[in-house]
């Protein structure tokens, strides 16, 4: 095992990786920007070093910076968390390359993956059922149109190197197709300096399901179920559950088995999620593979009681998995919901301030990670996420009941500061949610028609 | 530095153009007095070389505490935890995560010493990050104080490396 391991993210995620390594009684080196000089991670670590300014850019992204960080405190391992570089396959390299590892999978397995036209290519290879579409990048509006024809509208422009629910435009009518696609192209560019767009079959009304999966180098890939993630806005996750409620058993297990195959194919290593959408008439078809821990990783871990980081150090370390897929053995029912710092009644705008009181829930079955205490100062220079409240409970009914008890308990107040929570548990009492009949598109419904 | 004319050339070299040399000279001198004196504080060393010519100017630089209630000037890098102890002075700091070193090799001599006078932009120490040599320069003139970071001493965004006492006369 690791004796150092350097932590290059912020917020709740380094806290939840520092945890971890402290149980396993690794060292933790925590990389933090000027502005979280005093968060938690910070504090809790056995060191830290201050590696840049806080644009991303200049510290987070900074790979220059990272490395300096984790030749200094003698780190043999970095873990990058979620976003930032935590799919970035370069960075993978350069890690490799300095002789410290990277927890995650390899460099060419992220780079495979972590293209969305090449990892379609790869997914056609490994047998999983995908979306009708272009068999790559579009070579230019002319061919987007033809394969946008041939598929049937809608479609979904995609950048190739994209990610996040950026650079996606959904396109309704052919009239609008060339403009939508000098749009995704420029977009592309700019967010990821690729320009490469490919076009897909868009499902008006999905369920986004994800399979968690677990592989070590020595041959052994596990899956540990399915979350279903539909309750979105603008693309990003508001809500996810274990299992998904809906969708039979039998297709849960069937969406592992082909996910923990095509990982077999690949040659992953590490935690790793394969993501699908389902159409109403319960067909499932592949769209990505995230390379990372997800930040919804908390409720897979409720039901199994498997540490998924615990298993990321086993792995990267060149270690076996600490169990087999008959050992995995999920119950109950688990639902997170993120609270943001972000205004629901502005279009979700993200609303930076000082949290000068925050009263996090508690009760049995409830897990909070967060990184916020009264007094943190959200920036504008990073994502709004709060808090992740996590509920377990043996059946659905009681999972809702406990997550709408842990929302009402929370507190989050401060100058300037809106949260999602009111929203959150909204989205709780829904009728097409609480019977499990929503689809990704259950937030914009529920604008158009708020319920009174 | 004076023209020799003493000294017969050796007889496979030209002999030297006496007056052409001692005018361009002169006129050198000249140019660096007018320097010198250009600044408001007394003048207080030029030097000049020849070969790839050089004109160093150094200026007096009387230490000025600030006056009561004066924030003291703020280095390019906000350095506020480095600035405590150093009251005055103002704080090149790193401006990233790596190893800072003196001078441009080993051996080499440092950037800059005690005593010496840096301008705004001048190069005073390297970051190694990532095996990449990054210049640090200095955000401001002064007169090198103190030197805070060891050579060859990791060093975090921000830390400070040297201080400089400010040093408003040019």
């Amino acid at each position: 095992m690791f004796t150092t391991v350097l932590i290059a993210n912020r917020g709740e995620i380094a806290l939840r990786v520092l945890r971890t390594c402290r149980e396993m009684g690794v060292r933790t080196v925590v990389a933090h920007s000027t502005v979280d000089r005093d968060s938690p991670a910070v504090r809790l670590a056995d060191e830290s070093i201050q590696i840049g300014p806080a644009a991303p850019r200049r510290s987070y992204l900074n790979a220059a910076a990272l490395i300096a960080a984790a030749r200094q405190s003698g780190a043999e391992a970095i873990h990058p968390g979620y976003g930032f570089l935590s799919e970035s396959a370069e960075f993978a390299e350069i890690c490799q390359a300095h002789g410290i590892t990277l927890i995650g999978p390899a460099p060419a397995v992220i780079a495979r993956l972590g293209d969305k036209v090449s990892a379609r290519e790869f997914a056609a290879e490994a047998g999983l059922p995908l979306l009708p579409g272009g068999d790559g990048p579009a070579a230019g509006v002319g061919e987007a149109a033809r394969t946008a024809a041939a598929v049937g509208y809608p479609v979904v422009l995609k950048a190739a190197a994209g990610g996040g629910g950026r650079a996606m435009t959904v396109v309704h009518d052919p009239g609008d197709l060339a403009r939508a696609y000098a749009a995704t192209r420029r977009e592309a560019v700019v967010l990821f300096g690729d320009a490469r767009v490919y076009v897909e079959k868009y499902l008006d009304a999905a369920r986004h399901v994800e399979v968690q999966i677990l592989a070590d180098a020595h041959g052994q890939v596990l899956h540990l179920g399915a979350r279903d993630c539909s309750v979105q806005r603008r693309r990003q996750k508001l809500i996810e559950e274990t299992p998904p409620p809906g969708l039979p058993a039998a297709a849960v297990e069937r969406l592992g088995e082909l996910s923990v195959r095509a990982a077999h194919a690949a040659g992953y290593t590490g935690a790793g999620t394969f993501e699908y959408v389902v159409d109403e008439h319960g067909a499932c078809y592949f769209i990505e593979v995230n390379c990372r821990l997800q930040v919804e990783h908390p409720i897979t871990e409720m039901v199994t009681g498997i540490d998924l980081v615990r298993e990321q150090l086993l792995v990267a370390a060149g270690g076996r998995l600490s169990l087999r897929q008959e050992e995995v053995a999920a119950g109950g029912a688990a639902i997170e919901c993120r609270l943001n710092a972000e205004d629901p009644a502005r279009g979700f705008l993200p609303t930076p301030g000082v949290v000068e009181e925050f009263v996090p829930p508690g009760g049995p079955f409830t897990r909070v990670d967060t990184h916020a205490v009264a007094g943190t100062r959200i920036t504008a220079d990073y994502d709004p996420l709060l808090a992740k409240v996590s509920v377990w409970a043996p059946t659905r009914a009681e999972a809702l009941a406990r997550a709408d008890r842990a929302l009402e308990e929370c507190t989050i107040r401060g100058q300037g500061v809106r949260t999602n929570v009111a929203f959150l548990r909204e989205v709780l009492a829904h009728p097409l949610f609480r019977y499990a009949k929503h689809t990704t598109a259950l937030v914009e419904q529920m604008r158009a028609t708020p319920i009174t | 530095m004076t023209a020799d004319t003493t000294t017969p050339p050796p007889p496979a070299v030209p002999p030297p153009v006496p007056d052409e040399r001692a005018q361009v000279l002169d006129w050198v001198v000249g140019q660096a007095a007018r320097l010198g004196s250009a600044g408001r504080a007394p003048l207080r060393r030029i030097t000049v070389s020849t070969a790839t010519l050089a004109v160093d100017v150094q200026w007096s630089c009387p230490p000025e505490p600030p006056a009561a209630g004066e924030e003291p000037p703020a280095a390019g890098h906000s350095a506020e935890e480095g600035d405590r102890g150093r009251e005055g002075a103002v704080l090149v700091t790193a401006p990233m995560v790596g190893t800072f070193y003196r001078a441009r090799e080993p051996g080499a001599p440092p950037f800059v010493q005690v005593g010496d006078l840096v301008e705004a932009g001048q190069q005073v120490g390297v970051i190694e990050a990532m095996k990449l040599m990054n210049a640090v320069q200095a955000e401001r003139a002064g007169r090198v104080s103190e030197i805070v970071a060891e050579d060859g001493a990791p060093v975090q965004y921000e830390d400070p490396l040297l201080a400089l006492a400010p040093c408003d006369s040019h």
